[in-house]
């Protein structure tokens, strides 16, 4: 391989790192707070349909973009709605949430564009040349030059971390969530209202889900898939605990599995193994995703009260 | 003036009613106890008082003036605050963080940590409360653990304190550190309310005592007016026999022995450093020693949890020293624990199910994998009504109980399983006057039906009032062996701290 091959290597291996890395931001931010949200996988469907939804009609990824947002702070509002409001289990929410993500995407696709499996291509999409972010200064230097021609989405990602990581661990809101996350009681005490805090983190959550979402269906590809995400949404919450539920641990998990991605695609392309038939080499990712949750799980500490209703006269 | 005044405040949780029109009120400058078994309904009012429980029906009046306290906030903004029972700290985080959360020193939305420790630092200087501002919380011991909470309330600038059964926890010298602590913050002008059931530190402290019963109040007194008799007789609503009876029973066979034990604790080192010793059908046999000189570790080798790395054990006859917990109560071991959250009970589950757990495989309460509910709760209402398990329905969760009523449930099923042998770990840990009464009251019923029992406890009372024999144990050894008549408190305790033992005995 030489240093072009090797560049647009890396530029792949991003584009399948972020959405993993959206959903990976939306699970620590929620359970952060203390709320499982399982759903993000069915959020992330929204927001990839929903997102080339708007995109389609606007010829322009930006509307496509915000309506991702939309409808990822919608969906979100109502696992809020079910588990903060009425404490209901997260898991059975989070479930309902993908099983009818799965169902009405499908139905909108045929009904929106009357076609079945994959929805009409985009010209205009965060991919595209046109929206691509250069910086031709990199593209000389080693390894950078991956840097010098990407999808404004990747650097969305990388600046979400980054911003993730500031309210998290540098705000007052941040050490708030991270209270309401490990004990909730205690933050009750304290006069902080654990359902605002609650329902903040549980939508702007979602709200990054619907742009992980986006990122597939308007950045990545051009345009949406009926097998979208393919279980990137729940990549992405390996991708949360492996990276011990910190924004910059998410990162680097989503990098892991965004290699393990390529190298799939890589074994495809390049022909290394012709004797494994193409469908094995495809469930990769998913096996690296499964290994490395069985040796870290147990490693990784969750937030103390994560996934537990809340109710003010508890005990 | 009154800092607090209550009138007529109610709280009905679902079919228990917790208060029960109380009315009191608090001067400014004064400490004022509470005291009234577990379940009594004490740290519901308190709740009440600081805006997290709604009360069913009352008011509250703050510097006489009528306030409704709709949440912590309110509360806060009356400037109260509350140290509670079960502490509100989070473990992963800092003490500074811990202090200030709520309140936060902030640029803009960003939060200062810089000037949340240099603040904690004056305000721990200024009260003569030390407290490394950077340390974990989780790492700390419980006593500074609770000089955090002090200093949360303190820093949000209360004037009315509630401390929830604050001594619960600590040891008596951080009992006496924190009365210090009170005196001083009441010279301050501030009006504590102070929570406990034990009646010395009351009568040490408080300068009036209310009693709350079963939710409601039974009186008012002062200090001065009152002695630790009158309390406890209003408390429990009789006269409280804490003399322990004499019972004569006639010693039979060796029910458990045990000889040159030795056990790992889970950080692998020895703990256990070869005891010796048996326990025979009719007797008490009690365990003195001061927590974390090898009783956990004994007891774990016991009950099959850890295995000795030498020596022998015998149930019965039979040796013991590498079987399960399952086949030591299949030889009729049976087991009363401190530790009821994660040993004793399982929390969620509803009294019914805890009442049999252990005995819930095959008849009568399974046929094949079905479970039989029915007979689970027949068998569970006996009990209840047996052990008086309070309140009694045998669908609440184990965990809506009170200690006590806790420790009943605990007993009532371990001494319904067949066994001939019965380790007791401080089987009245946190219990009130009545409750421990009921317990020392079953352990001796047990001792007339022959039963071979180890107590092992921390309150030398205990000891010497239950035990036929005793054995001080200090750092892995029995020290010695003694009998309640040839002995007292004073001697058994230097023998705990491992005065005048030969250093011989202990290599
Ligand atoms: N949050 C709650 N929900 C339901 N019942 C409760 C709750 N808190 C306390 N209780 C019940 O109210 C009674 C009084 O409890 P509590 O106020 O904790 O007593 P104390 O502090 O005096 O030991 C008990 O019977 C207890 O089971
Ligand atoms: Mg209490």
């Amino acid at each position: 391989m030489n240093i072009t091959q090797i560049n647009l290597t890396i530029a792949q291996m991003l584009d399948y790192t972020t959405p993993i890395l959206f959903a990976a931001l939306c699970g620590v931010l929620s359970e952060s707070s203390g709320v499982v949200n399982i759903g993000l996988d069915g959020i992330m469907r929204f927001g990839a349909f929903f997102g080339l939804l708007g995109a389609f009609f606007s010829h322009s990824p930006w509307i496509g973009l915000l309506l991702g947002i939309a409808i990822g702070c919608l969906v979100g509002a109502l696992h809020a709605f079910i588990t903060i409001k009425w404490n209901g289990d997260q898991t059975v929410s989070g479930t309902a949430i993908n099983v009818i993500a799965t169902g009405l995407m499908t139905y909108l696709l045929e009904y929106v564009f009357s076609t079945t499996g994959y929805s009409p291509q985009l010209q205009n999409y965060f991919g595209a040349q046109a929206y691509r972010v250069h910086l031709p200064f990199l593209a000389k230097v080693p390894l950078l030059g991956a840097f010098s021609d990407l999808s404004v989405m990747i650097w969305f990602g990388f600046i979400c971390t980054v911003l993730m990581h500031v309210l998290l661990y540098h705000t007052v809101l941040g050490l708030r969530i991270r209270t309401c996350g490990e004990n909730p009681k205690a933050a009750t005490t304290l006069g902080i209202n654990v359902f605002r805090v609650r329902w903040f983190a549980v939508i702007a959550g979602a709200a990054l889900a619907g742009i992980g979402g986006a990122a597939l269906s308007i950045s990545s590809f051009s345009g949406f898939s009926d097998s979208m995400p393919n279980g990137v949404g729940f990549i992405g919450l390996a991708a949360m605990i492996f990276g011990k539920w910190t924004p910059f641990g998410a990162l680097g998990a989503a990098l892991l599995f965004g290699t393990g991605q390529i190298v799939q695609s890589l074994i495809a392309v390049t022909g290394i193994a012709p004797k494994l038939a193409p469908g094995l080499t495809l469930i990769l990712p998913y096996v690296l995703t499964l290994a490395v949750l069985a040796g870290f799980v147990s490693r990784s500490i969750a937030p103390a009260a994560d996934g537990m209703p809340y109710y003010k006269e508890q005990r | 003036m009154k800092a607090l005044e209550v009138r007529s405040i109610s709280k009905m949780f679902p079919g228990n009613l917790a208060n029960d029109n109380i009315s009191f009120s608090v001067e400014k400058g004064e400490i004022f106890a509470i005291v009234g078994e577990n379940g009594a309904g004490k740290s519901t009012l308190m709740n009440i008082i600081y805006g997290i429980y709604t009360p069913s029906g009352g008011d509250l009046l703050v510097n006489e003036k009528e306030v409704k306290i709709r949440s912590v906030e309110d509360a806060i903004k009356l400037r109260m605050g509350m140290v509670h029972q079960e502490f509100m700290l989070i473990p992963r985080f800092t003490v500074t963080q811990n202090i200030v959360i709520g309140d936060e020193p902030h640029k803009g939305i960003f939060f200062d940590y810089g000037r949340a420790v240099r603040e904690v630092r004056e305000l721990s200087e200024r009260v003569s409360l030390t407290v490394d501002a950077t340390a974990v919380a989780g790492d700390l011991p419980v006593g500074v653990q609770q000089r955090i909470e002090i200093l949360k309330v303190l820093r949000r600038g209360a004037q009315i304190l509630i401390f929830d059964e604050p001594t619960a926890v600590l040891t008596p010298e951080e009992t006496v550190d924190l009365f210090v602590t009170m005196r001083k913050l009441q010279a301050e002008g501030k009006t504590i309310l102070f929570i406990s059931h034990k009646l010395k530190e009351v009568m040490e402290i408080a300068d009036r005592i209310a009693v709350l019963r079963r939710g409601k109040l039974q009186g008012i007194v002062n200090k001065k007016d009152t002695n630790e008799e009158e309390l406890a007789r209003m408390m429990v609503g009789r006269n409280v026999v804490l003399e322990i009876p004499k019972v004569d029973v006639e010693v039979g066979a060796v029910a458990f022995a045990c000889h040159d034990l030795h056990v790992r604790n889970k950080r692998g080192y020895e703990t256990v450093k070869g005891m010796s010793f048996d326990v025979r059908g009719g007797e008490i046999v009690g365990i003195a020693g001061v927590q974390g000189n090898g009783q956990d570790e004994l007891v774990n080798a016991m009950i099959g949890f850890s295995h000795p790395v030498s020596g022998s054990m015998e149930l019965n006859g039979k040796n013991m020293r590498l079987v399960t917990t399952a086949q030591l109560r299949k030889e009729g071991m049976s087991y009363i624990t401190e530790d009821r959250a994660r040993r004793g009970l399982v929390m969620p589950y509803t009294v019914r199910e805890n009442a049999v757990m252990g005995q819930h495989l095959g008849r009568p309460f399974s046929k094949g994998i079905r479970m039989d509910y029915d007979k689970l709760a027949e068998f569970a209402e006996g009990k209840v009504r047996e052990y008086d398990i309070r309140p009694g329905d045998v669908y609440d969760t184990a965990g809506s109980l009170s200690g006590g009523n806790q420790q009943k449930l605990i007993l009532a099923r371990e001494l319904s399983l067949p066994h001939n042998f019965l380790i007791a770990s401080q089987p009245t840990r946190g219990l009130d006057v009545g409750a421990t009464e009921f317990v020392y009251h079953k352990l001796l019923e047990e001792k007339k039906a022959g039963k071979a029992i180890l107590l092992i406890s921390l309150e030398l009372s205990e000891i010497l009032g239950l035990s036929d024999r005793i054995l001080v144990i200090f750092e892995g050894h029995i020290v010695g062996e003694t009998t309640p008549d040839k002995t007292t408190e004073e001697a058994l305790g230097l023998l705990m701290l491992g005065v005048g033992i030969d250093k011989k005995v202990q290599s």
